[in-house]
Parts: C-alpha cells; sequence; structure tokens
C-alpha cells in the first residue's frame, strides 16, 4: 500500500535578488514500511524535497509552486497549518543532523518527550513519564530515569540523537524522515545509530525516507534508492539493482569517487566541475555540462526518468520497482568501471552556446 | 607502499646511525610525545583542578614523501597530535624531530623560521580564510611574514600557486566567500604550499565537502605529493579516505596508539579490537557485501580522557574483552605497543586470538567461513 506519494513536486526560494529552483518537478512513492534513500551532494534539492513534505519550508521565501503531496490518501498541500502539525510529529516524525538545534535548550528532554505524548496521545503525564523513560530504555540508554531530567547539552551528539530517535518513534509515526541522521557522529556511534533506526522501523512496520549524501549509509540501510541532482531525479531503483548496475553518468561518478575500506584504492575518476547553483534552470539536462557521456541532444532537450525497456510498465515501489533513469546516454555496463564512455572515436559534445560564441 | 616509515617506541634502543644518516633518516620523528591540559573548574567551593592527557605517550615516524594516516574518533588525540607536530600546541615532554632537528622545545624566532618547512591545512574552508582578504592577499600573507622575495616575485608567485592547485588567475581578486567549499580548500592548499615546505598536517582536509568535491580535492593532494615530494600527516575520523590516502597508518584511542600498520596489511588484517570494531562500523557502499557483514556495536562512548579506564584504555567497550570473559588482565595492566607482524605493532594483551577470526574478516569485509567463537581466556 502506498503510504506516501510526491507528484511532480517545484519548490522554489524567491528573494528580491533572485530565483532559486531547489526542486524541479520531483515524483516518487513510498510504501508502507519501506525504506528508501535520497541522496545526493548539497544543493540537490533533497532536503528541500523533506521540508516540502513536513510543511516546513522558511516561509515566505520558500514554497511549494507545483505537484502535490499525498500521505496516507490526503494531499497534505490542501491542510490547514493546524491539521498539518497534527499530523507532524504524530503520523510523520522526523530526525536531524544535529539534534542540538532542533531540541529545546531550556527544557529537560523529559519534559520534551512528555509535552509530545500528552499533546498527540492524551496521556497523562505520570504515564507520558513511564513510557518515555521506557522509549530511552529502547534506544539504549539504560539509566532513562536519570537522564530524563537531563538538558540537552548535559548529553553528547550520539546521545542527542538517541533521545531524537525515541522523541520520534513515541508516537508511533507511519513515516519517519531521516535528514543526515548520522552525519554528525562518531563512526561506532553511527553503527549504533544505524542499528537502532533499522531495528526499531522493522520493528514497527515505520516507513522511512532517508536523506544522505553517504552512499555506504543508503546501502545499508535501505531497500529502495532515488539519486537527486540539479532538484530532480536522476535514477531510481531497489538500492542492490542500483549499486549493480548504475546507469546514469551521474551516478556512476558518484559511485567512483568514494573510497572504500574493502578495496585497494583505483586510480581517482573525479567527477570534473561543480553542480548547478539552482539560480537558473539549465536548458537540457542539467548534468551535461560535468558528463562524459553527453550527446548533442543532452544540450537541449532535458531527459525524462524511464527505464530502459520503454514499454514495460512502470513499478514505482515495493521489491520489484522499476529501475529508472534520465539520460540520452546511459552508462554501460561495460563502463561503470572504468567510469569513461568505452565507446570508439566518442568524443563529448561540445557546448553549443560556446561553441556559437567562438565561431561568431 | 610498505617500507618501513614507522618505529613502535618499544623497540629497545635507538639504532646508531651509520654511514650518510640523512638519506634513512625519518623527515618526522616523534617520541613519546605528551599533551597534557589542565582543566579548572569549580564544583561548590572547592577549585578543582584536572588534566586531562590529550596526548599519552605517542611515538611515530614519516618518511620523507610518504604519507601518515592518524585515525580514531574524537576525543582520541589525533588532531591535537598533528597540532603539536606543527608546533601550533606546546608538547608537555616527548621529542619532535624536525629533518634531524629538535623542535619539541623550539621558540620565539628559531621555531618561526623552520615553521616555513611544516604547514598545516584545516577541515573547514569556510573558517579558516578570512573572509575580508581577496585570495591573493591570502595566498601572499606567508610570504610576507616571512619577508621572502619582492613584491614582483611574490605576485609571480601567487600566480604560480594557483595555477598548482588548479584555479585560474581570475580568482586572485575575489574573496573567499565567492567560491565553492572544494575551491576554498584549493586556495588553502596554495597558502601552505607558499613556503615551499617539507611536511603538510591536514586536518580533516576533506570532510567537509560533497562527494564528487572530496575526490577532485585527493586527487590534487595526491598530484601535489608526487610532483613537489611532499610528506603528509593526514588526520581523519574515515578509514576508507584513509585507506586511499595513507601509506601508514596509525590508530588512536584516548591519547594512545593502539595499533599501526602498513595501509595494506591494516585493511587486510586488522589486529586491535578497536580497529575491528572502527572498520566493522564502516558500512561498505555494496549492498551484497553489507548485507552478509556484522557490524561489531562498541557499547557508549569514548570516555572522558580526564578519567580514563585503567590497564587498556580500550577495556570498558572492548568486545574482546567481553568474549574472553572480562579478563583481570586488560583492567590492571597497560598494553605495551608491541610487534605483532612485521612492521606492525598492536596494544592489546590478546592479539593472538584475532587473526583470522571472524570478527576481523568481517570488518574488513571479507567472507568468512562458518562460525568459530572466541572462546574465553584461561584464566
Amino acid at each position: 500500500m502506498t503510504l506516501l506519494s510526491v507528484r511532480d513536486l517545484v519548490v522554489r526560494f524567491r528573494t528580491q535578488e533572485n530565483t532559486i529552483h531547489a526542486v524541479n518537478g520531483v515524483s516518487f512513492d513510498l510504501e508502507v514500511g519501506e525504506t528508501v534513500g535520497l541522496v545526493g551532494e548539497s544543493g540537490c534539492g533533497k532536503s528541500v524535497t523533506s521540508l516540502a513534505i513536513t510543511r516546513l519550508l522558511p516561509t515566505p521565501v520558500g514554497r511549494i509552486e507545483g505537484g502535490d503531496i499525498l500521505f496516507d490518501g490526503r494531499s497534505l498541500l490542501r491542510l490547514s497549518e493546524a491539521e498539518m502539525r497534527a499530523i507532524r510529529g504524530r503520523e510523520i516524525a522526523m530526525v536531524f543532523q544535529d539534534p542540538l538545534t532542533s531540541l529545546n535548550p531550556v527544557l529537560t528532554i523529559g519534559s520534551q518527550m512528555i509535552e509530545g505524548m500528552v499533546a498527540h496521545e492524551g496521556l497523562s503525564t505520570a504515564d507520558a513519564r513511564t513510557r518515555a523513560v521506557e522509549l530511552l530504555g529502547m534506544v539504549g540508554i539504560a539509566d532513562g530515569h536519570k537522564r530524563i531530567n537531563a538538558y540537552p547539552h548535559q548529553l553528547s551528539g550520539g546521545m542527542r540523537q538517541r533521545v531524537m530517535i525515541a522523541m520520534a518513534l513515541s508516537l508511533r509515526p507511519k513515516l519517519l524522515i531521516a535528514d543526515e541522521p548520522t552525519t554528525a557522529l562518531d563512526v561506532t556511534i553511527q553503527a549504533q545509530v544505524i542499528d537502532l533506526i533499522k531495528e526499531l522501523t522493522r520493528r514497527s512496520g515505520t516507513a522511512a525516507l532517508l536523506i544522505t549524501h553517504d552512499l555506504g549509509v543508503v546501502a545499508d540501510m535501505t531497500q529502495r534508492t532515488c539519486v537527486m541532482y540539479a532538484g530532480r531525479i536522476v535514477e531510481t531503483a531497489t538500492t542492490s539493482e542500483l549499486y549493480a548496475r548504475p546507469r546514469h553518468p551521474y551516478t556512476v561518478g558518484l559511485l567512483n569517487s568514494i573510497s572504500r575500506i574493502d578495496q585497494e584504492p583505483r586510480d581517482l575518476r573525479p567527477i570534473e566541475g561543480a553542480p548547478p547553483d539552482g539560480s537558473r534552470l539549465a536548458t537540457g539536462c542539467p548534468f551535461a555540462p560535468r558528463c562524459a557521456w553527453r550527446l548533442p541532444v543532452c544540450w537541449s532537450d532535458d531527459p525524462t526518468l524511464a527505464a530502459e525497456d520503454r514499454d514495460a510498465p512502470v513499478i514505482t515501489t515495493g521489491p520489484a520497482a522499476s529501475h529508472l533513469a534520465a539520460c540520452h546516454n546511459p552508462v554501460r555496463a561495460d563502463e561503470v568501471e572504468v567510469g569513461r564512455p568505452q565507446r570508439p572515436g566518442f568524443v563529448a559534445a561540445p557546448n553549443p552556446a560556446l561553441v556559437r560564441a567562438a565561431t561568431s | 607502499m610498505t617500507a618501513p616509515t614507522t618505529t613502535p617506541p618499544s623497540t629497545a634502543a635507538e639504532p646508531t646511525p651509520t654511514g650518510d644518516a640523512t638519506a634513512d633518516r625519518p623527515l618526522l620523528k616523534v617520541t613519546d610525545l605528551h599533551v597534557d591540559f589542565d582543566v579548572r573548574g569549580r564544583i561548590g567551593w572547592g577549585a578543582t583542578h584536572e588534566v586531562v592527557r590529550a596526548v599519552d605517550g605517542v611515538s611515530l615516524a614519516v618518511a620523507r614523501g610518504r604519507t601518515l594516516g592518524l585515525v580514531g574518533e574524537s576525543g582520541s588525540g589525533k588532531t591535537t597530535t598533528g597540532r603539536a607536530i606543527v608546533r601550533l600546541l606546546d608538547p608537555t615532554s616527548g621529542s619532535i624531530a624536525f629533518d634531524g632537528q629538535e623542535i619539541a622545545d623550539l621558540r620565539g624566532e628559531p621555531l618561526r623560521q623552520l615553521r616555513q618547512r611544516f604547514q598545516m591545512i584545516f577541515q573547514d574552508p569556510y573558517s579558516s580564510l578570512n573572509p575580508r582578504m581577496t585570495v591573493r592577499s591570502i595566498v601572499e600573507e606567508p610570504l610576507d611574514v616571512h619577508g621572502i622575495g619582492s613584491r614582483l616575485e611574490r605576485a609571480e608567485r601567487v600566480v604560480a600557486l594557483l595555477d598548482l592547485v588548479g584555479m585560474s588567475i581570475q580568482a586572485a581578486d575575489r574573496f573567499p566567500h565567492e567560491f565553492s567549499g572544494g575551491q576554498r580548500q584549493r586556495i588553502g592548499i596554495a597558502r601552505a604550499l607558499a613556503l615551499n615546505p617539507d611536511l603538510i598536517v591536514a586536518d580533516e582536509p576533506i570532510s567537509a565537502l560533497d562527494v564528487s568535491i572530496r575526490a577532485q580535492i585527493l586527487a590534487l593532494l595526491e598530484r601535489l605529493q608526487a610532483d613537489l615530494g611532499l610528506t603528509y600527516v593526514v588526520v581523519a575520523h574515515d578509514l576508507a579516505i584513509v585507506r586511499r590516502i595513507s601509506d601508514e597508518v596509525a590508530v588512536m584511542y584516548l591519547g594512545r596508539i593502539v595499533e599501526q600498520a602498513p595501509t595494506a596489511e591494516l585493511y587486510r588484517a586488522p589486529l586491535h579490537p578497536y580497529t575491528i570494531a572502527l572498520l566493522s562500523a564502516v558500512p561498505i557502499p555494496d549492498p551484497a557485501i553489507q548485507a552478509r557483514r556484522r557490524r561489531i556495536i562498541l557499547s557508549g562512548e569514548i570516555p572522558s580522557p580526564a578519567q580514563p579506564p585503567s590497564g587498556c584504555h580500550f577495556h570498558t567497550r572492548c568486545w574482546l574483552y567481553q568474549r574472553l570473559g572480562e579478563p583481570e588482565r586488560c583492567r590492571a595492566e597497560r598494553p605495551p605497543l608491541q610487534a605483532a607482524g612485521v612492521d606492525h605493532p598492536v596494544a592489546c594483551h590478546f592479539v593472538d586470538r584475532i587473526d583470522g577470526s571472524v570478527e576481523q574478516l568481517q570488518a574488513v569485509g571479507r567472507a568468512a567461513p562458518s562460525h568459530t567463537p572466541i572462546a574465553p581466556a584461561p584464566r
């Protein structure tokens, strides 16, 4: 059953000086109990997508200017702020990268946990307190009855992230959105937090949307992955399929850019250049300026997400989800390892605008 | 790749120099380095005084043109070690020999003169460049400070340095905020190279950067090392990046080196339970491999260096200590850093139980044979 459906989402940030095209037509679905990764570099729109889902975009600068977000059959965009508040925390819980900024520094962690449960679940303060200690135990904080009186600054980063997860899961949400939940943590603490989220989502059947730049964490935690670039999804597949047979040149570049603990270092093949800043919408494929596989058509036509076999029915969720890539000239299997086109005589198409400028 | 570049502290006497001493003398040799921080506080009416042993007897050596990776969690002392090496901090005791010259207690003008030869690259390209200075003045500043060259020569040097790090001369008159993180890190590297240093200590040089930009900066650091014969000490928490860049790796825990080995050796057969736990915690970006690994979850967090545990600092979180039935020895006795293989010192009383274990194989992503659990130690 589809729990979340994001359809053609468009988010822009408008200031007096300029407009940032943060999300440009993103669509994906999330099934009950599924964990999906949104992966990409800074500025690709992954966090903005999650803020749009929770309607926490900074107003009035950030606006959803197109598309729809369906959660549990309802359009979140048509809800009033009061209705949205009832869903946030209760049905959609969030965990952010830096727990220090999302916890209230002048309240004890106990009162913050209790507040949510009293407000949303109608528990008495005493019952909520007992439940809070239980939840702290569940996330591996053994002396919960003491820790509950601590202020956020008295806890370490890993401990604070556990508290955030305990709070997020205290209301048994249907969807957990975790935005770089382990990025600020040491690797041994990251491992604890990953296992915790995996275990808790598995046990409670909570669906999770994991937003991260870390391809290792995605491989470890998710069943399905969407790779984002310049405000759109450029490739999506089940996680095992995506890593085994990446087709988009950007995905291939990312996978070839990372070092691994289990492999002898190979020659680095970095993706050239830097991502676009979103202040201008590119004509053509946004990755074309950095792409070694680009064709002349890439400079003029923006490719749409499609399966290799364009006649096959598209499955958007679950273990049989289709492998889709937005690319005019996908990477062939024999080119993935090398990270370069292996076609005799192939030259990446030059930018026609620069060619025109040079000849005139 | 596997040449011995380090000397464990436990090897008895100093080898007496024979023949040409400079030929095989390491560029950097640190012996029994200690850095203590005094922490004064006030609890109730009494003033408290604590000494934090941030670096607790570290010895290492790096040969010219090679790279030593220093890894560990926050609080392991890796950054303090790096800062003490370039003398941004005063060591409490111990020796730092740079190209044969003792610099641990060097001060004032002699230190300033020698500073030209060791430089530092910082983690955060956003806060380590002065926002009010142009790129030109940032890169030129070290030359000004040391009074090197005429005005024209300095201007030429800036152009050459920007070119060296892959930036155009148009960048020179712009300000740091006009550049992305990767470009700023290039500017920081150009500044570090201005005085033609021999040694660069890089503290998390790429961890603040995006994935595709990280590879660009790593490639730049590798190229500069090959072209200029630089020697690197890279402080990092990311074990995958350390594997990529280092010839030799030292793993630190609570101020001490617990294991040190040539890179290929460390990632093939790590021998300290802490190293194994660290490696097992790093997710491998391959779902098929990742699915069959079992992580070693360390309980709790790194203890405060103000009150380190007795005996082996690591025993409070050690999975092997648990597995062996909590042997007394780990609580009572500090394990010396001693050779467990060729160029491979390890500080663990039970290092012989590790090699070939399922935990070791899974940590490095190798397929493990059927599970043979490590049995409790004989008491």
